[in-house]
């Protein structure tokens, strides 16, 4: 259905040839064990970014937060962020909450190792059902401001976590919804890697009225080995 | 559920997309009567009365000749003929509602209130040949995806009484939440329930929207909204675990088949998502579903359940083949031909009978109406909408007070007139007030 995939032109100002920007909206699905952490990198996400934050209307389970790229001024991501219930029996309901999904957000949590295997199996279905041309999909260790505290407490190391990424062509962030270290960093990230996917099939602004081809098309050119840190 | 031919026609896409959409487009479309905030604007008989300005000719005609060629052309089309069909017609009738006045000058919000009306009409009209639970009298000449609507309808109805005896801990629901849980899924359930009142998508999209606020309204009490979906999940499959509600799968398949994915978006495409997978995990519910502390016990609970399933459904009367063991008896529960004859939603009944001529095979012309007519039949759509209205305060308030009996009822009374009789948004303040 067209709730992700349709790019929707803003005309920033009133002169129309030349003042355009891009508003893109991307549906980007949130998995992880219960103890993670997932809710609270959304919720800080959300809070930090002060472009016209507005409440959901039932419940925290759905937000939505629009930013702007870094690298692209001109181009406004809304991201529609879905939450799912990281309990392993509730796993069968993921595929309801991943179909059409423009990015991946998978966390762990860098104390708890077995979180990361629980994350590595949300990679291998994700890659099997969905596949990753379509697909940006980024793995997240959070909670590493426990680990700043007390050194002990790391049991996951980055290096680990960054070069199974690496091997799987996804992006790679730690980060701490506490503090909010790396939060704003992912969502730029994978705004700017979703924009590069879905960004070259959208056509010049100014031709709203023409009917255009959204489906996204896999990219020509292959960079899913790249890895950003 | 329908995982594959989820992609639009290429057709609807560009319709999507030419819409002069902005930012604040989207947020208005995206909730048509959730937000509290923004004020919005739905009113069914405003567009029939644009419908009935001699100018609507053109898009009358095209409606009447849809519905027409729907119901004739063929017996009966399969679930994804009919979306098919249904959505084509809308991006086609939507492009023309731009061309042709009362309709072109129109602004943003009165032109998806005519929008909105219209899918409220053709879905209105074609609603018996297109809710799943309507055509079980045709059950050996049925499609597919119908009969598979239906057929996952009576799983789920078998499930919730082979697990009617969990308890929270099953569904790892968390030990914070406190008694009031059952009053709270109730209330839920409820509000998913009334969806077999209505007709239009939309309309069944507010119930199930208001069913998820309540969860939520509940979950803020206890301060466990942050936990999100870890925390909402589990809650929305006890509601419906523990309710009645009938035809709860096909009123998801329904929405998600004739609502124009243009209003399908955002929040409510995440919570139908939601109660589709909610559904669907109560529907194939097995022993290794749930989280079983003591075997011994859940074992002997749940063999006791079964003898007093089986007790049941022996004492039940074999003499009316509908009323089987998979179909729950609820006191309030509508059989099939009810959901025909019997929509609560009579003030759009009685609004598409005064102008049903407009859409019956006879070349009735829209321009011929008495005026005097009109008038009267303005007013019999006036009072009864005030009925129907008044009616649904009086159940929002019985609601409540049932929920918040400490509460004093002119408290209630204000915070109802307040949110506008939403009981979402109601539950929410007076959890907050309580608390």
């Amino acid at each position: 259905m067209g709730w992700v995939k349709s790019p929707i032109h803003k005309r920033a100002h009133q002169n129309k040839r030349y003042n355009t920007a891009t508003m893109l909206q991307f549906k980007l699905v949130l998995l992880g064990d219960s103890s993670v952490g997932k809710s609270s990198i959304v919720h800080r996400f959300v809070k930090d970014s002060f472009d016209e934050f507005r409440e959901s209307t039932i419940g925290a389970a759905f937000l939505s937060q629009t930013i702007k790229l870094e690298k692209h001024p001109d181009v406004t991501i809304k991201f529609e962020i879905w939450d799912t219930a990281g309990q392993e029996r509730y796993k069968s309901l993921a595929p309801m909450y991943y179909r059409n999904a423009n990015a991946a957000l998978i966390v762990y949590d860098v104390t708890q190792p077995g979180s990361l295997v629980k994350a590595q199996s949300w990679v291998e279905e994700l890659k099997n059902k969905v596949g990753d041309q379509d697909l940006v999909i980024c793995l997240a260790g959070n909670k590493v401001d426990i680990c700043d505290e007390d050194a002990t407490a790391r049991e996951v190391q980055r290096e680990d976590a960054q070069l199974y990424a690496q091997e799987q062509g996804l992006l790679f962030y730690e980060t701490s919804a506490k503090t909010g270290a790396g939060v704003s960093a992912i969502f730029q990230e994978i705004g700017e890697r979703v924009y590069q996917k879905k960004g070259m099939e959208v056509p010049s602004s100014t031709q709203a009225r023409k009917p255009l081809n959204v489906e996204l098309q896999r990219p020509s050119t292959n960079d899913s080995t790249s890895c950003c840190s | 559920m329908q995982m594959e031919d989820r992609q639009e026609s290429p057709k609807s896409q560009s319709a999507l997309v030419t819409e002069p959409a902005d930012i604040k487009k989207i947020k208005s479309e995206d909730f048509p009567s959730q937000n509290d905030d923004e004020e919005p604007f739905y009113d069914f008989q405003a567009f029939v009365k644009l419908m009935k300005d001699p100018r609507a000719d053109p898009i009358v005609r095209y409606t009447r000749s849809f519905l027409n060629n729907f119901v004739t052309k063929r017996e009966l089309w399969t679930s994804e003929e009919q979306r098919k069909l249904v959505n084509d017609f809308k991006v086609f009738v939507f492009d023309k509602l731009t061309l042709y006045e009362p309709f072109k000058s129109l602004d943003a919000a009165n032109l998806l209130n005519a929008k909105e009306g219209m899918e409220k009409l053709i879905m209105g009209k074609l609603y018996h040949k297109c809710f799943s639970p309507c055509l079980k009298s045709q059950l050996n000449v049925l499609d597919k995806g119908h009969k598979l609507d239906l057929d996952h309808d009576a799983m789920l109805a078998d499930k919730r009484e082979e697990f009617r005896f969990i308890d929270p801990q099953h569904l790892e629901i968390n030990d914070k939440i406190s008694s009031k849980l059952e009053t709270f899924t109730q209330l839920s359930a409820k509000e998913l329930g009334r969806m077999n009142g209505y007709k239009a998508p939309r309309d069944k999209m507010v119930c199930a929207l208001n069913a998820c606020r309540v969860i939520f309204g509940f979950l803020k009490h206890l301060k466990l909204e942050r936990d999100g979906a870890d925390a909402f999940i589990p809650l929305l499959i006890y509601a419906i675990l523990k309710s009645n509600v009938e035809s709860l799968i096909s009123n998801v398949n329904y929405i998600e088949r004739f609502r124009y994915p243009g209003f399908l978006r955002g929040e409510s495409s995440y919570y139908l998502s939601s109660l589709q997978g909610a559904a669907g995990f109560v529907a194939n519910m097995q022993v290794e579903s749930l989280h079983i502390g003591n075997q011994q016990d859940f074992e002997s609970k749940y063999h006791a359940n079964q003898d007093a399933l089986r007790k049941e459904r022996e004492s039940r009367q074999p003499s009316d083949p509908h009323k089987n063991a998979s179909i729950p008896r609820e006191p309030y529960g509508p059989s099939p031909s009810d959901y025909i004859l019997k929509p609560l939603d009579g003030a759009t009944n009685i609004v598409l009978s005064k102008f049903a001529e407009l859409f019956s095979p006879a070349p009735a012309s829209p321009q011929g109406h008495d005026a005097q007519e009109d008038v009267e039949g303005h007013d019999d759509i006036t009072r009864l909408a005030q009925e129907m209205e008044e009616k649904e305060h009086a159940r929002v308030l019985r609601e409540l007070h049932a929920m918040f009996p400490d509460m004093d009822q002119e408290l209630i009374r204000d915070i109802s007139i307040a949110k506008k009789y939403r009981i979402g948004a109601c539950v929410d303040v007076l959890l907050t007030l309580s608390s």
